[in-house]
C-alpha cells in the first residue's frame, strides 16, 4: 500500500504578471498521506491555493514534479492529468456555489459528480451522512451556504475519490455553517478518505492530523 | 451523456437574455443567407417579367408564319394539315388576304379578308354584332359608307353584321402576335393599307370568291400561360419548339422570342447572385462572429460550472458540445425563424414575388449549412475559450493579439484599388449577343463596398487607438464628458465592434440607396431622353395641329436624318409641353441650335435651309449630346422633312385614341419610352443593390441590438458609477448628457464616417456604372437628404433607448447591488 497518496518534489510556479515574472511557490517538497486531514497552513498571499491546485493536478508547476499514488505526473499529458483528475481528485473551492451546478438539483448535483468519475451514488444515503436529509429534489439556491458547502463535500464523496481536496472550504461561511463543514471534513477523515485543504481557518488546523506551513511560497521551517 | 449535458437545452432557460441574442444572432445570420438564395432566384424571375412586358404575350410560345402567300386553295388543307399535326395542344390559326380592291355595293375600296377563331371576341363592336356575317373596320365603312345588312361582290360576300373599331396601338393583348396583319401602316403604304374585314368562319373564309383571293398570310400561334419564372420560360421555349418542329418546314418564319429573354433573366440571377456574394459573405462573417462572441459570453456566464466539469475531468471538447447543447436549440430557432422572415419579407427586398421550384429547399439547405457552421462555432469557440481559460491559463493569447495587429484594413483597400481599376477598365463588360445582356463585373460592383469596408475597419483602429490614449483627456470640468469617455475606454472592445458594424451598417444602406436610386432614374431620364418623351407616334406631314385632347401634353417634332446626322424641328411653343422634361432655357427654342459634340460651322441637312446656330446646349431629347435644333418656323416645306411625329407626356393609348378619334392617321412606328431602352442592365444594378440597402438594415439592426446589449450587459457597472458619480454630486440631468454623449459619439461617428465613406465612394462609383453610355445622361447620385434624414432619426432613436437603460440601471439598482459590486 501507498503511504503517501501525493507527493512534490521540489515544486516551484511562477506567474507571468507586467511587472515580470512572479514566484507564487519555490521548492516545495512535501508528502501527503494516504489518510486523515491534511492542512495547508498560512496567511493569504503565502502560496496555499497556488500548491492545492498543483496537488489537483489542475495546474502543472514551472518546475518539479507531482506523483499521484507514486506515479509521476509531469510528463503526462492534458488528456491523461483530466483522466487522473476524473477517477482521482475531487476538488472542493472556496465559494460553495463554485462547487455545484445551480441549475440542477441537488440528488442530481450529486448524481452528477458521480457519473463524472464513472461511478454510481445513492443519493439518499449520501446526504444522510451530510445531514441533508430530504433534500435530494431541492434547488441548490434553496440551500445555505454552509449546507451547499456539505453537498459539495457530498458530491467528492459521491465520486469516491481517492483524495478530496479543499480550498478555504470555511472562509466564507458564518460559525455555524462552517462547524457543519468541519464535522464533515472529520468525517471524511475517519472514513479513511485523504483530504487536504488550504486554509488559515484555527479550528480547521487544530484538526489536521498533518500540518504544512507556508510562508512566502516556501514551507515554513 | 451525463448529467450536466443532458440538462443543458433546459438550462439555457436560466438566461433568457443569452436565449433572446443567440435565437437573434442566428435569425439575422440565416436570414442574410436565405435571402440572398431568394433574391437572386427572385431577380430571375423579375428579369422574365420585365421582358415579356416588353414582348408580345401572345408570341412567348415559339410560334410559326407563312408571308410568302400561300394561294388560296391551298390554305384549307394547309391548316387542316396543321391542326391534326398540333391535335391536343390549343392552336389559334390566324389566315388574311392581301388588299385587293374590291366592290362593296358600287363604291370600290382596298380591303383584306381574315379570319381567326375568336377575333369577334376581341373587337370593339360600333354597329350591328352579329356573328354569321362580315365584320367591317370602321375605316372602310365611312369609306363605303357601307351600312350592315349590306352585302358586297354583289352578293358573293355574307351580309355585314358588325362595324368594328379598327384596332390601333398599341393592341391588346390578343392581337399583339398579329400587329404586322391587323393594324394597318398607314403612312408607309399609303392607300394600300387597310385594316381587315373578318369572315364569320374558316369554310367562309376559304369560300371567298377568287377576285379577293390570291396569295395568303398565315399564322400559327400556341396561347400559353405567360410564365413566371426562368425554369418556366425555359421550359415553354423548349417544350413549343419540339412541338412545332413537325410543322416548322411549312412556313418561312419561325417567331422565338424567348431565346434572348431566359439567356438574359439567367445572366441576370447570375450577375446578382455574384454581385451580392462579396457583402454576403462579409455579414455571413460578421454574423459568426457575434455567434462566436455570445459564445464567449456564455463561457463567461457558465464559468463556474465549466470549471468544476474541467475539474472533473472534462475537456475542452465535452465542454464545447457542453455550449452546443445549450445554445443549439437556439441557433436552429433562429436560424428557421431567419428562413421564415427571408421569405415572409420577399416582397420588400425583393424585386420579384415569384420564386422557380426549388428555390425555397435551396434557401432552407443554405440556412443549414449556415446553421451547421454556427454550431460548429460555438463548439469551436467553447472549446478553445474553455482551453485557454483554464488549460493554458495565465498565458498570453498570442492568436488575438495577432489577428487584432493585422491590418486588414489594408488588405481591403489592396482590393478597392484592384476594385476600381476594373470599375475603370470596364465597369460593366460589354455584351456577347446583339441586345443580350453585359455581363457584369461583380468586382467592379464590390468597389464601393470594399470603400466602406475599409474605411470601417480604419475607424474601429482608429478609434481603439484614440480610446487607449483617452485616459490622457482631462475633462473634469465638463464631468459628463469626462465620465462618458471613461466608460467608453473601459468597454473598448465593444464600442470598437459596434463602431465598425454601425459604419459597415450607414456605409452599406447609404451606398446601396445611392446606386439603386440613381439606377432607377438613370433608366428613367434615359429612356425619356433617347424617346424625346413618354410616347410618340409617327404621323403624315399634313397634321398641323395637336388634336384638342392632346393639347397641353403633347407636341409636334420633325425629324430629319442624313447618315450619322440627325436634326429635330420643334415648336417652340408646345415643346416643352410634350417633351421629356429637361432642362433648358425656353428662348433657345427659337433659334436654331447645336448639341453636344457636333461641329461648330453650317451644316445642310435634307429640308432643312443651310443653318449656323451661335447657341448650344449640351443635350436634347431624342439628339443625345450630337445634332441640331430647328424652330418649325426656319422650315420652308413640311413635306420636305422626313418624318413627323407627335410626342406625348400621355400614355400610348391615351395618344393614339386622341389621335384615332381627330381622324388623324399614324403610322405603326409608335412607342414608349418603357420600352425603348433594355433596362436590364439597370435594373440589375438597381437589384444587387437594393439588396445590399437590405443587408445594411440588418447590420444596423445588429449594431443597434449590439449597443443596447453592450449597455444592459453593464447595467451593474453603469449601477456602480452612477451611484459614486451622484454621491459626487452629478445631478440626474448631467447623468443623462453623460450616457447620451458616450452613446452619441458611437452612434454620431458611425453614421458621420458611415456617410462620409458612401458619399465618396458611391460618387466616385455612379457615373461610371452606366450600363448605357452613350445615352445621356450619365447617372447621378440622387437626392440624399430623405436617407440622411432616416439614418440620423434611427440613430437618435436607437441613442435615446440606449441612454434610457443606462440611467434606468442607476435609478433602479438595489442597495446589496451596489454593495456586491
Amino acid at each position: 500500500m501507498v503511504e503517501h497518496v501525493l507527493r512534490l518534489r521540489e515544486v516551484g510556479v511562477d506567474y507571468r504578471t507586467p511587472a515580470g515574472a512572479v514566484t507564487a511557490v519555490s521548492d516545495v517538497t512535501l508528502d501527503v498521506p494516504a489518510t486523515g486531514l491534511t492542512v495547508l497552513a498560512g496567511p493569504s498571499g503565502s502560496g496555499k491555493s497556488t500548491l492545492l491546485r498543483v496537488l489537483s493536478l489542475v495546474e502543472r508547476p514551472t518546475r518539479g514534479g507531482v506523483e499521484l499514488r507514486g506515479m509521476g505526473t509531469a510528463r503526462l499529458s492534458s488528456g491523461a492529468r483530466r483522466k487522473l483528475r476524473r477517477r482521482d481528485i475531487a476538488l472542493v473551492f472556496q465559494n460553495p456555489a463554485d462547487n455545484l451546478i445551480g441549475h440542477l438539483d441537488v440528488g442530481d448535483n450529486l448524481r452528477a459528480a458521480a457519473q463524472a468519475a464513472g461511478r454510481v451514488v445513492r443519493v439518499d444515503e449520501v446526504l444522510e451522512q451530510l445531514g441533508l436529509p430530504g433534500t435530494a429534489t431541492w434547488k441548490v439556491s434553496a440551500m445555505s451556504g454552509g449546507q451547499q458547502q456539505r453537498l459539495s463535500f457530498g458530491c467528492a464523496l459521491a465520486r469516491q475519490a481517492t483524495v478530496v481536496l479543499a480550498d478555504e472550504p470555511t472562509s466564507q461561511l458564518d460559525t455555524s455553517s462552517a462547524d457543519l463543514v468541519l464535522e464533515t471534513l472529520a468525517d471524511l477523515a475517519r472514513r479513511g478518505v485523504p483530504v487536504v485543504v488550504a486554509s488559515h481557518d484555527p479550528r480547521l488546523i487544530a484538526l489536521a492530523d498533518t500540518r504544512f506551513d507556508l510562508r512566502n511560497g516556501a514551507l515554513a521551517a | 451523456m451525463q448529467i450536466p449535458w443532458r440538462a443543458a437545452p433546459r438550462a439555457a432557460l436560466s438566461s433568457p437574455l443569452t436565449l433572446l441574442v443567440s435565437v437573434v444572432t442566428a435569425l439575422l445570420l440565416s436570414f442574410v443567407v436565405a435571402a440572398a438564395v431568394l433574391h437572386s432566384a427572385a431577380s430571375g424571375s423579375a428579369a422574365i417579367d420585365y421582358q415579356q412586358r416588353q414582348l408580345c404575350q401572345e408570341s412567348l410560345h415559339p410560334s410559326l408564319e407563312s408571308t410568302v402567300g400561300v394561294p388560296h386553295e391551298y390554305v384549307a388543307d394547309g391548316v387542316k394539315a396543321v391542326t391534326e399535326a398540333m391535335a391536343g395542344h390549343p392552336t389559334l390559326i390566324g389566315m388574311y388576304t392581301r388588299e385587293k380592291r374590291t366592290d362593296f355595293g358600287g363604291k370600290q375600296t382596298l380591303a383584306k379578308f381574315g379570319y381567326r377563331a375568336g377575333a369577334m371576341d376581341h373587337l370593339k363592336v360600333l354597329e350591328g354584332g352579329g356573328k354569321d356575317g362580315l365584320w367591317v373596320p370602321q375605316s372602310i365603312a365611312v369609306t363605303t359608307d357601307l351600312r350592315l345588312g349590306e352585302r358586297g361582290l354583289g352578293g358573293r360576300l355574307p351580309p355585314v353584321t358588325a362595324i368594328y373599331a379598327d384596332v390601333i396601338d398599341p393592341l391588346p393583348g390578343w392581337w399583339c402576335s398579329e400587329r404586322h396583319f391587323v393594324v394597318p401602316n398607314v403612312l408607309d403604304r399609303d392607300e394600300l393599307a387597310t385594316a381587315v374585314v373578318w369572315m364569320p368562319s374558316a369554310e367562309s373564309f376559304y369560300a371567298l370568291p377568287p377576285e379577293v383571293t390570291g396569295p395568303t398570310d398565315i399564322t400559327v400561334r400556341f396561347p400559353a400561360d405567360v410564365p413566371r419564372t426562368v425554369d418556366e420560360a425555359a421550359a415553354l421555349l423548349t417544350g413549343g419548339t419540339a412541338r412545332i418542329a413537325p410543322i416548322k418546314d411549312s412556313f418561312n418564319r419561325t417567331i422565338s422570342l424567348l431565346d434572348l429573354p431566359v439567356e438574359n433573366a439567367r445572366q441576370t440571377a447570375v450577375n446578382v447572385r455574384s454581385a451580392v456574394l462579396p457583402l454576403t459573405l462579409i455579414s455571413l462573417l460578421i454574423g459568426l462572429a457575434g455567434v462566436a462572441t455570445v459564445t464567449v459570453q456564455w463561457a463567461q456566464r457558465r464559468q463556474a460550472e465549466l470549471r468544476l466539469l474541467w475539474v472533473r475531468g472534462s475537456g475542452p471538447v465535452a465542454l464545447g458540445g457542453r455550449g452546443v447543447l445549450e445554445l443549439g436549440l437556439p441557433l436552429v430557432v433562429g436560424g428557421a425563424a431567419g428562413l421564415g422572415a427571408a421569405r415572409l419579407l420577399l416582397p420588400v427586398y425583393a424585386p420579384s414575388v415569384v420564386l422557380p421550384p426549388g428555390t425555397v429547399s435551396t434557401a432552407a439547405l443554405a440556412v443549414v449549412v449556415v446553421v451547421a457552421s454556427s454550431i460548429v462555432v460555438t463548439f469551436a469557440t467553447g472549446a478553445l475559450r474553455t482551453h485557454r481559460m483554464f488549460q493554458v491559463a495565465g498565458r498570453g493569447n498570442r492568436l488575438r493579439k495577432v489577428l487584432t495587429a493585422l491590418p486588414w484594413e489594408l488588405a481591403t483597400a489592396a482590393l478597392a484599388v484592384w476594385a476600381w481599376d476594373r470599375v475603370q477598365d470596364s465597369g460593366l463588360a460589354t455584351t456577347t449577343t446583339v441586345g443580350g445582356l453585359p455581363r457584369i463585373d461583380a468586382a467592379a460592383l464590390a468597389f464601393p463596398l470594399l470603400v466602406v469596408l475599409t474605411v470601417a475597419l480604419l475607424t474601429a483602429r482608429l478609434a481603439k487607438w484614440a480610446l487607449a490614449a483617452s485616459h490622457r483627456a482631462r475633462l473634469w470640468s465638463k464631468p459628463a464628458a469626462q465620465l462618458a469617455i471613461r466608460r467608453l475606454a473601459a468597454g473598448a472592445g465593444p464600442v470598437t465592434g459596434v463602431l465598425l458594424v454601425g459604419v459597415l451598417a450607414v456605409g452599406t444602406i447609404a451606398v446601396g440607396s445611392a446606386i439603386a436610386g440613381s439606377q432607377k432614374t438613370a433608366l428613367e431620364v434615359k429612356s425619356g431622353m433617347y424617346t424625346g418623351s413618354d410616347s410618340y407616334a409617327r404621323i403624315s406631314s399634313e397634321v398641323t395641329e395637336l388634336p384638342e385632347a392632346l393639347r397641353g401634353d403633347s407636341t409636334i417634332v420633325g425629324l430629319v436624318e442624313q447618315y450619322d446626322r440627325t436634326a429635330l424641328v420643334v415648336d417652340p411653343k408646345t415643346f416643352l409641353e410634350g417633351a421629356f422634361p429637361f432642362e433648358i432655357d425656353p428662348a433657345l427654342l427659337h433659334e436654331p441650335l447645336r448639341v453636344g459634340d457636333v461641329p461648330r460651322r453650317e451644316v445642310q441637312l435634307p429640308g432643312l435651309p443651310p443653318i449656323k446656330p451661335d447657341k448650344w446646349v449640351p443635350s436634347f431629347p431624342k439628339l443625345g449630346t450630337a445634332g441640331w435644333v430647328v424652330p418649325l418656323d426656319v422650315i420652308e416645306d413640311r413635306d420636305d422633312i422626313g418624318s413627323w411625329y407627335v410626342w406625348s407626356r400621355k400614355p400610348l393609348a391615351e395618344m393614339t385614341s386622341a389621335l384615332a378619334a381627330a381622324g388623324v392617321k399614324f403610322s405603326r412606328t409608335v412607342g414608349v419610352k418603357e420600352k425603348a431602352v433594355q433596362g436590364l442592365p439597370f435594373l440589375t444594378i438597381q437589384w444587387t443593390f437594393g439588396f445590399v440597402t437590405a443587408l445594411g438594415a440588418v447590420l444596423a439592426v445588429v449594431a443597434s441590438i449590439a449597443l443596447l446589449l453592450a449597455v444592459e450587459v453593464r447595467r451593474r457597472q453603469n449601477a456602480l458609477s452612477g451611484a459614486f458619480s451622484a454621491r459626487m454630486g452629478l445631478g440626474p440631468a448631467a447623468m443623462l448628457r453623460s450616457h447620451l454623449f458616450e452613446l452619441g459619439a458611437v452612434a454620431g461617428a458611425a453614421v458621420v464616417v458611415g456617410l462620409a465613406a458612401s458619399a465618396v465612394s458611391s460618387g466616385f462609383t455612379v457615373p461610371k456604372l452606366d450600363p448605357a453610355p452613350r445615352l445621356t445622361p450619365v447617372p447621378e447620385v440622387p437626392n440624399v437628404v430623405p436617407l440622411l434624414v432616416t439614418t440620423v432619426a434611427g440613430s437618435v432613436a436607437v441613442v435615446l433607448v440606449a441612454a434610457w437603460i443606462a440611467v434606468r440601471a442607476v435609478r433602479s439598482a438595489k442597495i446589496g447591488e451596489l454593495i456586491r459590486g
